[in-house]
């Protein structure tokens, strides 16, 4: 089946499965191997991306579900070349450990602050709940949510 | 600032780790985002019993569909341990890529590849295999008394065959001291029964490997690793590849915990069906395989230890029998460990100890952060808050009192790895930690009558750094590092150590860069793999930044004295006179005599002089074993909160302290800590892998959807988690400093369970301590 959707701010057109997964769209056949499988079922969120700014599991999204949507990846964050301030706050913090889980928090977190600039730790925490890390305990990756939002609050 | 007053310039400094910015861009690649053209789809046929023979097996259908298929009959009948980190007379062999007698449910029996892994199910599916169904044994108890299942009729110690009995798979027995005149001499003598559980390491990157089969008969291996080194010669082992063929990749590891030190069984597999198949072939386990595919080790303690009045342990005795599932990952080993952990913690003048690992038909155990040390020091911290009651002391005191410090022999690793501690931060830890979580106003055991419950508990323990030791032992420990200089001032670093996300190679970075006085920013981490490196034996036992970085360190000695040999030449100095310093704007070092205006060249200038002059590359090979293995010293203190109506527990507050030597990585330091107190607060209070009697499977099947984890909201706030180092200087490490990453979890579980047990007055010994248990023993307790 041929769908058409935007991703990250590119349109495309792909001929996909009626029974394939976003998530093995995106890494299996376009290459951005960002968003992870860390369980398939809708567990761990490793698989995080944005579809039309809503935070989704791609493991548990098809592919033909995205047609005449945006789609928006770990890959296609920041602008111009310029990382996002959660990006940047993920690194300066030590948020990131082994790394598997960022780019699903990094979505997961995105989405939390479009939706709610100013959240308290605990917004954060029970935001982030579906996204799993075994590495960090959570307490940079919270340090590094709580940064990029006085960032962005300094910058409007 | 470090304790022997030396100032550092890159080391302690925050810096932003160099995979940082492919990490958070989504383009750092795991073993599972490689892929090939061409490459196949592989699928695994596992047993879906826990006992069996496989009578026959008929793969015609899959073969007819295109699908390459191998079964046990298709790998070389090699017995082996997937862990290659000890010597052969201290390694039992017992496994086979693929087997006709599967031992525990998710025990591979046959493969497929194929051009999808649509195509590649089909053809799974359409194997057919007639089982000889057997009894299975799950109960590590059960499983040692005579005439039931056995499990192995022979393995193979070395290279000599050994007889099973009983399924005991291996035993240690170590005594030192008059055990009965000790006890004879205590005034308290407590005797108690600990149990653990079996955890999964929920690591978040599932097991995977991609193997292309090279024209020359080798093959290249990306794959889930802690040790490219051990993985190619298990390789060679089994398939007989000349070890300079077999090519396997150092890529970043998506955690671990302990789950790669041995190859995973991915791998073999997956490099059988290539070579059959003439094509590259990749084989990614889901998260259901994963959990069938490894556990912790369950560990039933029986402990005695006797205390005189005044607060001094006289004796101790300790009989541990550990379920180690259905095959040998590294249980002998361990049972040297575990005495290692139990009397390193405090100083027993006698002690006698039994070990022994045992069979049963469960997924096979191996080493999970902290390889027994969490489990131990839960046992014992758990008993000395009961002994230190008992003479009416305060724990705190009774630990300061007995605790294994400076000056003291340590078996860390065993009782054949013995060292001097040389540096040793203990009492500091425990002093400060105690102020900052308010030790002194903690609640009376019990004392508390409402619905909501709060309880302050201490763990302390430590880990080793390394496994190095004085003389050569049973463990291989030793790490490789080359430096190369470039006509830029560039540093290349190759290394096959891998980082499983902790900061491992940053922290080399840090020290080739202090010690070269270069910026950290010239000095590039490679991409490397094993042809181009030169042997690491593994990243485990918190020895990245002590045994990996010692190396480093080396290598960059010797490259600076190169560096200041030929500077000499061009500058008409003397090398001992000459020092570099960084120089931020031109991004390098420059190597300037003191005081004498004028003498200076960058490095990179050099370098290219040396080029232009023939003079050869300014490089270092250094392969580099540590001559100790010393205690990294933690200890947590946690406040909990238990609900009496719903048995749940939350944590409310927790103060950690670390004594790693010189603090390399702070931030990273800090994150150690952050994520070893979630998994040690998994230990205490939430997970474990249950089995089904009926079945012989796991109760959840391998869905993690029952296997919960901490998430962040289970977690105390960021400010009510209190981290703090006091810096001491090891003399035998890379510029003092030690290891952490499984010190930084090892008492956090305990230090959990004293605080449960501060709240409500009951004492608990099985973990985990959940809900149920906890209304239990409340109910109980009346
Ligand atoms: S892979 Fe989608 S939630 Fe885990
Ligand atoms: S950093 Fe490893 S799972 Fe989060």
């Amino acid at each position: 089946m041929r769908i058409e959707f935007t991703l990250n701010g590119r349109r495309r057109r792909v001929d996909v499965e009626p029974n394939q997964l976003l998530l093995n769209l995106l890494r299996d056949e376009l290459g951005l191997t960002g968003a992870k499988y860390g369980c398939g079922i809708g567990v761990c969120g490793a698989c995080t991306v944005l579809l039309d700014g809503e935070p989704v599991l791609s493991c548990l999204i098809l592919a033909v579900e995205v047609d005449g949507k945006t789609v928006e990846t770990i890959e296609g964050l920041g602008e111009g070349g310029r990382l996002d301030p959660l990006q940047e706050a993920f690194i300066e913090t030590g948020a990131i450990q082994c790394g598997f889980c960022t780019p699903g928090f990094i979505m997961a977190a995105k989405a939390l602050l479009e939706e709610n600039p100013e959240p308290t730790e605990r917004e954060i925490r029970e935001y982030l709940k579906g996204n799993l890390c075994r590495c960090t305990g959570y307490v940079n990756i919270v340090k590094a949510v709580k940064l990029a939002a006085e960032r962005a609050k300094y910058l409007t | 600032m470090s304790m022997s007053g030396k100032s550092f310039r890159v080391l302690g400094e925050r810096t932003a780790r160099k995979d940082g910015l492919a990490r958070v861009r989504g383009l750092e690649r795991y073993a599972s985002d490689y892929y090939l053209r061409n490459m196949l789809h592989a699928r695994v046929l596992k047993s879906p019993y826990p006992h069996a023979r496989v009578r026959s097996i008929d793969v015609s259908e899959a073969e007819g569909l295109g699908a390459t298929v191998i079964t046990f009959r298709d790998i070389p009948r090699v017995r082996f341990c997937p862990r290659l980190v000890s010597t052969p007379e201290a390694t039992y062999k017992d496994w086979l890529v693929l087997t006709d007698r599967p031992l525990y449910v998710g025990e591979p029996i046959a493969a497929v590849a194929a051009e999808s892994e649509e195509e590649a199910q089909r053809a799974l599916e359409s194997i057919r295999v007639e089982y000889e169904v057997l009894e299975p044994i799950l109960d590590p108890l059960d499983s040692m008394r005579p005439g039931g299942p056995q499990l192995h009729e022979t393995i193979l110690l070395g290279d000599e065959e050994v007889r099973v009995e009983g399924n005991l798979a291996c035993r240690l027995e170590v005594a030192e001291g008059d055990v009965e005149k000790g006890f004879g001499e205590a005034d308290v003598v407590l005797e108690r029964e600990y149990r653990t559980s079996r955890r999964y390491h929920s690591q978040l990157e599932v097991k995977s490997a991609l193997v292309n089969p090279e024209p020359d008969g080798g093959v290249s291996i990306w794959c889930t690793t802690q040790t490219i080194h051990n993985t190619r010669l298990l390789i060679h082992e089994i398939f007989g590849i000349p070890t300079s063929r077999i090519r396997v990749y150092r890529l970043p590891l998506g955690g671990s915990f302990g789950s790669s030190i041995h190859t995973n069984l991915v791998v073999p597999i997956a490099v059988a069906l290539a070579l059959k198949a003439g094509r590259p072939v990749k084989l990614a386990y889901t998260r259901e395989e994963d959990m069938h595919d490894h556990s912790s080790y369950q560990m039933i303690f029986r402990l005695k230890l006797g205390a005189k009045r005044d607060g001094r342990l006289t004796a101790g005795e300790l009989d541990m029998v550990m379920d180690i599932g259905a095959h040998q990952v590294q249980a002998y080993p361990l049972l040297g460990c575990v005495v290692g952990w139990w009397v390193s913690l405090y100083k027993l003048p006698s002690k006698r100890y039994r070990g022994r690992a045992i069979y049963t038909n469960k997924v096979p155990s191996c080493a999970m952060r902290g390889y027994g040390n969490p489990q131990t020091t839960w046992m014992v911290e758990s008993m000395v808050d009961e002994l230190a009651e008992a003479v009416g002391m305060d724990p705190l005191e009774f630990r300061l009192k007995n605790y294994v410090g400076k000056g003291d022999i340590f078996w860390g690793q065993g009782p054949t790895v013995k060292s001097v501690i040389e540096s040793c931060g203990v009492e500091e830890i425990l002093r400060r930690g105690a102020e900052l979580i308010g030790w002194d106003k903690r609640p009376k055991p019990g004392e508390q009558r409402g619905r909501y419950r709060r309880g302050i508990g201490l763990g302390r323990g430590f880990h080793t750094s390394s496994a190095g030791a004085a003389v050569p032992g049973t463990v291989v420990d030793y790490s490789g590092a080359i430096l190369k200089v470039n006509e830029d001032g560039t540093i290349d670093y190759i290394t096959a150590m891998v980082d499983q996300g902790g900061g491992s190679l940053e922290a080399h970075a840090k020290i080739i860069a202090e010690e070269l006085g270069v910026p950290l920013e010239v000095v590039n981490i490679v991409a490397a793999d094993t042809q181009t490196t030169l042997y690491d034996v593994c990243t485990h036992a918190s020895r990245g930044v002590y045994a990996g970085g010692g190396a480093a360190l080396r290598a960059a000695r010797e490259v600076k004295g190169k560096l200041l040999e030929l500077a000499a030449r061009v500058l008409d100095a003397y090398p001992h006179a000459l020092e570099i310093r960084p120089d931020e704007e031109l991004g390098q070092g420059i190597i300037y005599a003191r005081g004498v205006e004028g003498k200076e060249i960058t490095i990179g200038d050099l370098t290219t002089m040396a080029r232009h002059k023939n003079w050869g590359t300014i490089a270092s090979a250094v392969s580099f074993r540590p001559g100790s293995c010393p205690p990294h010293f933690t200890a947590f203190f946690a406040e909990v909160e238990v609900d009496t109506s719903t048995g749940r527990v939350r944590p409310v507050r927790v103060v950690a302290g670390a004594d790693i030597g010189t603090v390399i990585n702070p931030d990273l330091a800090e994150g150690q800590i952050h994520g070893g107190f979630a998994m040690g607060w998994g230990l205490a209070v939430l997970e474990d892998t249950p089995y089904d009697p009926e079945t012989g499977d796991l109760l959840c099947r391998g869905y993690i959807t029952d296997y919960k984890v901490p998430t962040a909201a289970d977690m105390p706030d960021v400010e009510d988690f209190k981290v703090f180092f006091v810096e001491t200087h090891e003399p035998t490490g890379p510029f003092g400093a030690k290891g952490l990453g499984e010190a930084a979890k090892n008492p956090a579980a305990a230090a959990v369970a004293n605080a449960i047990s501060n709240a409500l007055g009951v004492r608990f010994y099985e973990l985990p301590i959940t809900p149920d248990r906890i209304l239990k023993a409340l109910r109980e307790k009346g």
